[in-house]
């Protein structure tokens, strides 16, 4: 097991992208924009030794969406590389050719969200059910099902 | 002959939960895999932003049967966290416990279900009765089987007698023997290894690029453990070992699961002779102060995740969930290509698949109408009902 | 032999009567050990017969556009082939049907129901039944061959084709298992490839393609399609203990007819229990193999050590003659 990753460290392989802040001895944050993120994530496998991704965690706080990518590698520092995307508009660039598990968490993020990630190569279905109305994301917080719309699974008829 | 589309799932026998695996088979060989796992989908995440602390953890408790407590755990350890609480000693290893005893019984469940997916009954029978003395030990202690109920926000909810002890203690030479004869029998039993030897290898360097985790990353030399890395609980005061090996295939993965099981017996055997004394809870604030935690858990299948962010009330402003089993599909569709058909199960059953964790994402139902709920699924059914009750609460 | 007698013959006993009830006994006594090695219980005296009872008043469900004759009637051919396969292995003394040349029948007869299961698996329209019905005609091209040469060299030796002469003739000389140790072990292999039970269930593999040809078999079909693979199993054990055990007869004359007949009858039994015993013990023992990996052991060992007794065979004999 190699050292735990200093701040220092963090901050030179980040230069430009974002101040890093030690949250916990070895958890690393990284605020950045969505433009810099895909850089951000390149930087953490090639510069700080990342080879592990351990989520892509997706949060509606109410303003905005924010995605929080974690990475860890043999220094188990978990590097946390954060962006807030609009509501309106919420599209990021992918990161599945750098993170080939990503492929299956980003559509799981835009199944639920409804954030499209630019660049994914087959950005279809995966979490909710096929007929699942389109353009109705669950896990944003202004979503509330609505009792004309046929969510899926049995009709009523049919029983 | 031609390219045939098998599908495997929803309703398949090989499948202990359903997920839809479309195969694309080329005679015996697989071309390609398409999957959707919406089949166990019911809201549990939503579910748990509209409930308080205590309201969730049982909520929590229903993601899935096997690892019913590594869900509770690193829930609450992550409001801990957030709480900034100290726990007793004693809670600590009694949560340790119980987690290495839902390890272990969760590894002998995967070895009898690996055997019967390559027809050796025999098998199967003999690890699902070494396991029901697992079962016993958690059913005397906890109360239950599965979903055992023994956490709460700042300790554990029950305590252990030292009678309880005892007997525990007194089951576990014989299950130390039937490991060890596990052990040589993968070594040494043809049908075994002509069927795990070489099937769904996963190099070093793959398995790290496709996210894989738990026993199935171990297998192919990747030593990551959330216990030794970001040790939590009691394991860091217990003296054990990381289970790695190189093969890197279903025989590999075979070995790393009953070298887990002998770790854990020795956890639980240290933890049940050194229990120390003491309370076993903290009384908890009521709310969380504001703040975000990344709580990562060790499950009996990899390395569990629950993102949690907290805002001075009492409930999670977001919980977001990544299970072991999501993180090693990649792995599976991209080893299984080239692959004979036969071999799917095995390679399926290899990553110890837990879809009801994988597939535990939002539904509300808000007047008792089916919303989005899947009722061609038992599970689905069972998780409904849970519904009707949670709201009831 | 008389015409009533034989109508009781092949009606009664040791014909059809005793056939179905030897082959729910034999059921019971595979699923009992096989329990018992597990760990398990296993299931009482009359499961087999009341599993047959039910079934056979359980719903028949026809897939669309189906030929519905031809499914109908494939069970029951296979039935009727094993069934009469069977008059033909002497039980009590001599089969009074026996003549030159029905090990060559009994040897065809026993290979319908696998090109009927195949058959059920085309007419099912179900992917998964025509991937069962390929690999359960696949695995009889790879074990038929040292099959049937396994149990032509005991006619070889013997000098006949015909199963009674060549029980007669292992009353006169040693048991076949013993002068043909090599050709004994292939028979009994291929015997639990023949009758598709672990490690040769490839083609109903359950956990892999749901049944493989049974998929789509329901009520009295599938009752009847399973206690063909019963009667099989009866059949397959007989013919052995016939050609290799020495069959119902003493290797003394014992005086009352009578009491030699039930002598001989009381062999017949134990006889075919030990090679039960042997089948339900490989079956535990041992996990499912690849339909490739089958190709490989059959071809490589299987056929390879059935030639060699057929070659050890044909020395034998000529020095006997030479002697």
């Amino acid at each position: 097991m190699s050292e735990l990753l200093k701040l220092e460290q963090v901050a030179r392989a980040m230069e430009g992208i974002g101040t890093p802040e030690a949250v916990k001895a070895n958890r690393i944050r990284v605020p950045t924009t969505p433009a810099k993120v895909k850089e951000a994530v390149r930087r953490a496998l090639t510069d700080l030794a990342c080879d592990h991704v351990v989520q892509i965690a997706a949060v509606d706080n109410g303003k905005a969406f924010e995605l929080i990518y974690h990475l860890t590698g043999p220094h188990r520092t978990v590097v946390a590389i954060a962006i807030e995307l609009p509501r309106d508009k919420p599209e990021v660039a992918t990161a599945s050719d750098l993170l080939p598990p990503a492929g299956i968490y980003e559509r799981q993020i835009h199944d639920l969200l409804g954030i499209v990630f630019v660049g994914h190569p087959d950005l279809k279905r995966i979490i909710l059910n096929e007929d699942w109305p389109a353009n109705e994301f669950p896990m944003r917080k202004d979503w509330k099902p609505n009792p004309n719309t046929f969510y899926g699974g049995v009709r009523k008829e049919a029983t | 002959m031609a390219e045939v589309v098998v599908p495997i799932g929803p309703h398949h026998p090989a499948l202990k939960e359903p997920v839809n695996f479309k195969v694309v088979a080329d005679g015996e060989t697989i071309v390609r895999l398409e999957l959707d796992v919406s089949y166990n989908h019911r809201g549990i995440e939503k579910a748990a932003e509209q409930r308080d602390f205590v309201r969730v953890v049982p909520l929590l408790e229903r993601v899935c049967g096997i690892c019913s407590h590594s869900h509770t755990t690193v829930f609450v350890k992550g409001i801990e966290e957030a709480m900034k609480l100290q726990l007793p000693p004693r809670a600590q290893y009694i949560r340790t416990i119980v987690a290495e005893l839902e390890r272990m019984h969760s590894h002998f469940l995967w070895l009898g279900v690996a055997a019967h997916e390559i027809g050796f009954n025999t098998l199967f029978m003999w690890t699902w009765r070494d396991r029901e003395a697992v079962q016993d030990m958690l059913e005397e202690m906890t109360g239950n089987r599965v979903n055992y109920g023994i956490n709460e926000v700042g300790g554990v909810r029950r305590d252990l007698t030292t009678d309880q002890i005892q007997a525990a203690l007194k089951r576990l030479p014989h299950l130390e023997d039937r490991i060890a004869k596990y052990v040589d029998m993968v070594n040494h039993e043809q049908t075994m290894m002509i069927r795990f030897r070489g099937v769904g290898k996963l190099s070093r360097v793959d398995a790290l690029k496709l996210g894989a985790v738990g026993p199935t990353a171990r297998a192919s030399g990747v030593d990551y453990d959330i216990r030794k890395d970001d040790p939590y609980i009691a394991y860091a005061d217990v003296p054990w070992k990381v289970v790695t090996d190189t093969h890197g295939d279903v025989y590999g993965r075979t070995l790393v699961r009953i070298g887990e099981l002998q770790e854990s017996l020795q956890i639980v055997r240290h933890c049940l002779e050194n229990l120390p004394a003491g309370p076993i809870k903290v009384t908890s604030p009521r709310a969380a102060p504001k703040g975000e935690v990344l709580s990562r858990y060790e499950a009996p299948r990899g390395e569990l995740v629950h993102f949690i962010r907290t805002n001075n009330t009492d409930k999670v402003e977001r919980l977001d969930i990544r299970t072991p089993t999501l993180a090693n599909w990649t792995s599976v569709a991209v080893s299984l290509v080239h692959q004979n058909l036969a071999d799917i199960p095995v390679v399926v059953a290899a990553i110890d698949p837990c879809l009801s964790c994988t597939s535990r994402i939002t539904i509300v139902n808000e007047r008792g109408r089916k919303t989005g709920e899947l009722t061609w699924d038992e599970l689905s059914a069972h998780g409904r009902a849970f519904y009707r009750n949670g709201r009831r609460a | 032999m008389d015409a009533i007698l034989l109508a009781v013959y092949i009606l009664l006993f040791p014909g059809f009567l005793f056939l179905l009830a030897y082959a729910f006994f034999f059921q019971f006594l595979d699923r009992k050990i096989s329990a018992r090695m597990q760990n398990r219980v296993g299931p009482p005296f009359l499961q087999p017969f009341a599993d047959f009872v039910k079934m056979l008043g359980k719903e028949v469900i026809d897939v669309k556009g189906m030929d519905r004759k031809a499914f109908d009637a494939a069970p029951i051919l296979a039935l009727a082939a094993v069934m009469t396969a069977f008059l033909y292995v002497p039980i009590v003394g001599n089969s009074p049907l026996a003549f030159q040349g029905d090990l060559i029948l009994v040897l065809y007869l026993l290979t319908l129901p696998t090109i009927v299961l195949f058959l059920l698996g085309w007419l099912s329209r179900n992917v998964f039944a025509t991937i069962g019905g390929v690999r359960a005609v696949t695995q009889m091209f790879i074990y038929e061959v040292p099959f049937f040469l396994a149990l032509l060299t005991p006619a070889l030796m013997a000098g006949s084709w015909s199963i009674t002469d060549i029980v007669a003739w292992q009353q006169s000389h040693l048991w076949l298992a013993v002068l043909q140790p090599i050709g004994f072990v292939v028979a009994l292999i291929g015997l639990q490839a023949k009758l598709e039970r672990t490690p040769f269930d490839i083609p109903e593999a359950e956990t892999e393609i749901v049944a493989g040809p049974w998929t789509e078999l329901t009520g009295r079909r599938l009752a009847l399609m399973h206690l063909t693979l019963d009667v099989s199993m009866v059949v397959g054990s007989a013919l052995v203990a016939a050609l290799f055990l020495g069959g119902p007869l003493v290797p003394w004359t014992i005086t009352p007819d009578w009491l030699s007949w039930i002598v001989g009858f009381a062999l017949f039994f134990v006889k075919t229990l030990g090679v039960l015993l042997v089948l339900a013990s490989i079956k535990v023992a041992t996990g499912r193999i690849r339909i490739d990996q089958l190709n490989d052991v059959g071809w490589k060992y299987l056929a390879t050590a059935a030639i060699v007794q057929v070659m050890i065979v044909l020395l034998m004999n000529y020095w006997w003659v030479s002697a």
